[in-house]
């Protein structure tokens, strides 16, 4: 399965996500009403964007009373259907990362829903911070950099 | 049943929101209208990315606001007439006004909503063929001061090459917001473990992941960089064969870099002195892999010329030029060239800035836009009386707007071709549609990488002139048709290719692009460069003989110099965010929840001291005008305190009401746009 990753390295809160998130979704710019939030902290000079990673055991999902929460059987993106949403927010509270959203002028909820498996977010992310990627592909990638900096601080011939 | 199916197949084409270019793919819905837009994968400049603007084209397009008809005053109205009628009026009028105050009664002013490039060169096609010298364009106040500052130092302005290099420096640029594709050479270059120095006065986006961040007075930049060379040279840390074979001057540029010491470059930018020997450390172990880009930040000041000439340096210094991982000094695609500077060369003509900026012509062949606007009023050095003005809007971005407007109100005859009605296209006799970039076919150049590629035209709009249909129509009504010959903008880019390695054919069928040539590094070992000298110029005999500086001199800001107790705050302009584009789509409906207004930014210790909370409207006053404008008080790392800083473009609040026309680099004459000295009231 394909998710976006966020890599706070490289994010700039350049806010091209957010927007193109709210284009996508209802047709304006606004990051009111983006799935994706970035938030930028100056003190600590970090910028951290944050979007569903679709968890396998999804909270959200386990907690609607509603049913109105389900998993896409092309793309698995978690989903939330808005005409049986009632509003009451429990999957907000249950997501420990905050990914999901409440549109207060249509009382329901939303949150990533991938763009059905073609994410738009990843698409206007220049810097490279998101991508659209397998876990394992991630994690590999993850794992590669972490080996590069012990095999620099413990290889042998690095002062060739 | 065909013509269907090709009305609504998707298009592969280029964005043109801003001058980046990036391929795109454009869908159609049933009816044929254009219904979104998608990056397309397999481009090698935006490799499949485009920015959130890019899908915000269909708005553009689409809008109901979009001028459709031609239009002309008729006292305080509007009448709607017929295009052939409005060519040939404006045609009767313009030979009317030539035949009575001569040939450079009229202008011809480009501005940038309906790209650059290939239509300013066709514009001044039309102005050399028209027989007046009074070419204008933005091009007065953004751009030029680095093209210029640059090429007198390398003969051309060589891009950065962030993906190879191993210290990477920002002056005044913030590309996320104004060159997005850049970014992402950025990170690759950190992702290799790049340095990267943001010099800002502002936490600009990119500063955000900056490993120094510096933050110098506003307009200080050049005593930031004469003080970086003075410590490379001072340390023996330049590169000696570099400079000894390829460079002139370089006794000169060592002996004034002398001044700048690390605490006198603090005193000048207040820069800690520690952070200049820091960066110059960092530079000295990455050289050659030092790239360095200069923004339009740097821009806007009166020594932003020779500003950029003391950064440009700096990549010879460190034997950077054309190297990997420095800078690219691009080879161009070579193709015809549109603008008559050969056959018309028009000498015997005087331009109406009374050749004030000889620099400025020599480079770009245009008049400064400043001083031409003061002949429209002043009749000095003679009177501007008519003006064709395409897709530019100076009431908005030209300093000193009250003026401008007054100028633009007392020409005989103005015509504006515009997307939109602006507020410039207000002040018109007449005002024509213009086509957006998916109404178009053109050339793009991507220098770094050294490919072109040719935009589609997506649709057409009958009665909406693309700008060749416009030049061609109106040269033919004036008797000059012949430099005007192709039959449309096809005809017209097979042309321009002709005599390139660039087949036409295969141009139009290569969603990629073509590489015109390989790209080759340090061909200064064995090319002359384009420089009076064929090397790279610490030291410019072409200036000195103008009677300007030999070195690149650094001169403080008229705030600085000039320090009034009135006016205590230094304003800067014109930072760019990520949905805008110059003054473009402020007024775009479905960009405004983002992008909602007007605002100057502050630090938090300023408004404390003036009692202003964050959201309150204050008046915020030159020595030329005011404006009222609401406060965003940002975090005290986002800015410098006394200064401040507001977007321009804002009809509800313009910034450039306060801008300085009047103080202009003596070098190309562009003028004061930031660090403008100012007040702050609260409104009671
Ligand atoms: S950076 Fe954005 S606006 Fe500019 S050309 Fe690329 S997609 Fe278009």
């Amino acid at each position: 399965m394909q998710i976006v990753t966020v890599n706070p390295r490289k994010c700039v809160a350049c806010r091209h996500c957010e927007s193109v998130c709210s284009f996508q979704r209802r047709g304006h710019y606004n990051h009111h009403d983006s799935a994706i939030r970035v938030n930028h902290y100056p003190e600590q000079a970090a910028c951290i964007p944050l979007t569903c990673v679709h968890c396998a055991e999804a909270w959200c999902q386990e907690v609607c009373p509603a049913a109105a929460i389900s998993r896409d059987a092309k793309t698995n993106a978690v989903l939330i259907d808005a005409t049986r949403c009632i509003g009451c927010k429990m999957c907000m509270l249950a997501c420990p990362f905050g990914a999901i959203n409440f549109d207060s002028s249509a009382q329901s909820c939303f949150k990533c829903d991938l763009c059905n498996g073609d994410p738009q977010c990843v698409k206007v992310c220049f810097p490279g911070a998101l991508n659209f990627e397998r876990e394992e592909d991630a994690a590999r990638a993850n794992r590669a950099r972490h080996d590069n900096r012990m095999a620099a601080q413990f290889g042998n011939r690095n002062h060739d | 049943m065909t013509e269907m199916l090709k009305k609504t197949a998707p298009v592969n084409t280029f964005c043109r929101m801003c001058d980046n270019h990036c391929a795109i793919t454009v869908y159609r819905d049933g009816s044929g209208r254009i219904s979104s837009i998608d990056a397309y994968p397999d481009h090698p400049w935006n490799h499949g990315r485009v920015c959130a603007k890019a899908g915000g084209a269909v708005d553009i397009v689409n809008h109901p606001d979009r001028l459709l008809r031609p239009l002309k005053r008729t006292g305080s109205s509007w009448q709607e007439i017929d295009l052939k009628q409005a060519l040939d009026e404006i045609a009767e009028r313009v030979s009317r006004l030539q035949d009575t105050f001569g040939p450079e009664s009229m202008s011809v002013w480009k501005g940038e909503a309906t790209s650059f490039n290939q239509q300013e060169d066709l514009a001044k096609r039309f102005c050399r063929a028209l027989g007046t010298p009074n070419f204008l364009s933005v091009d007065s106040l953004c751009f030029c001061t680095r093209e210029i500052g640059y090429s007198l130092v390398y003969g051309s302005w060589p891009k950065p090459d962030f993906s190879n290099a191993e210290c990477m420096i920002l002056w005044g640029a913030n590309p996320p917001a104004a060159h997005p594709p850049m970014t992402r050479t950025i990170m690759e270059g950190r992702e290799r473990g790049a340095k990267l120095i943001v010099i800002d006065p502002r936490l600009s986006t990119i500063a955000r992941q900056a490993d120094i961040h510096v933050q110098p007075k506003p307009g200080t930049d050049g005593a930031l960089a004469w003080g970086l060379a003075h410590q490379l040279i001072a340390n023996n840390w330049y590169n000696k064969d570099f400079v000894e074979n390829y460079t002139v001057g370089f006794e000169k540029v060592a002996a004034y870099a002398g001044d700048f010491t690390p605490d006198a470059v603090e005193a000048q930018t207040g820069v800690p002195a520690d952070t200049v020997r820091t960066i110059a450390a960092l530079m000295h172990k990455a050289s050659p892999r030092v790239s360095q880009y200069a923004g339009n930040g740097v821009e806007h000041y009166e020594n932003g010329v020779n500003n950029v000439r003391a950064i440009a340096s700096l990549d010879a210094i460190c034997g950077a030029f054309d190297m990997k991982g420095g800078s690219i000094n691009a080879d161009g695609l070579g193709q015809q060239s549109l603008k008559l500077y050969d056959e018309i060369p028009l000498t015997q003509l005087r331009r109406a800035d009374g050749e004030k900026f000889p620099v400025l012509h020599d480079f770009r062949q245009e008049c400064n836009t400043m001083t031409a606007l003061n002949a429209i009023l002043t009749g000095d050095p003679y009177s501007l009386r008519g003006m064709i003005m395409t897709a530019g809007n100076p009431t908005m971005t030209n300093p000193n707007s009250e003026k401008v407007k007054e100028a633009l109100s007392a020409l005989d005859l103005f015509v504006v071709r515009d997307l939109f009605m602006t507020e410039t296209a207000q002040l018109a006799d007449y005002v024509l549609p213009a086509a957006t970039f998916l109404e178009r076919t053109e050339l793009y150049t991507y220098a770094p990488i050294q490919t072109v590629s040719m935009s589609t035209r997506v649709q057409s709009i009958p009665g909406v002139q693309d700008e060749y249909q416009f030049w061609h129509d109106m040269a033919h009504r004036l008797d000059f048709g012949e430099h005007f010959p192709w039959a449309d903008e096809a005809d017209l880019n097979a042309w321009l290719l002709k005599g390139t390695d660039v087949d036409f054919h295969d141009l139009q069928n290569s969603a990629k692009g073509i590489q015109y040539k390989a790209i080759q590094r340090q061909k200064w070992r064995h090319r002359p460069l384009s420089t009076p000298s064929g090397k790279v110029e610490f030291a410019s005999a072409y200036l000195a003989g103008l009677g300007y500086d030999e070195v690149a001199r650094y001169k403080p800001p008229y705030y600085a110099s000039n320090p009034k107790p009135e006016y205590p705050f230094s304003l800067i302009t014109g930072a760019r965010n990520h949905l805008g584009y110059h003054s473009s789509y402020r007024g775009v409906k479905r960009f405004q929840p983002e992008v909602s207004g007007p605002q100057m930014e502050m630090h938090p210790d300023d408004a404390d001291g003036l009692g202003v909370v964050d959201g309150e409207t204050v008046k915020v006053s030159s020595a030329i005008g005011s404006i009222d404008i609401p406060v965003k008080i940002v975090a005290r790392q986002e800015i410098i305190r006394s200064v401040l800083q507001a977007t321009h473009g804002w009809k509800e609040a313009n910034i450039n009401k306060l801008t300085h026309d009047d103080i202009l680099d003596p070098i190309d004459g562009f003028p004061v746009q930031k660090g403008i000295a100012v007040k702050v009231e609260r409104i009671r």
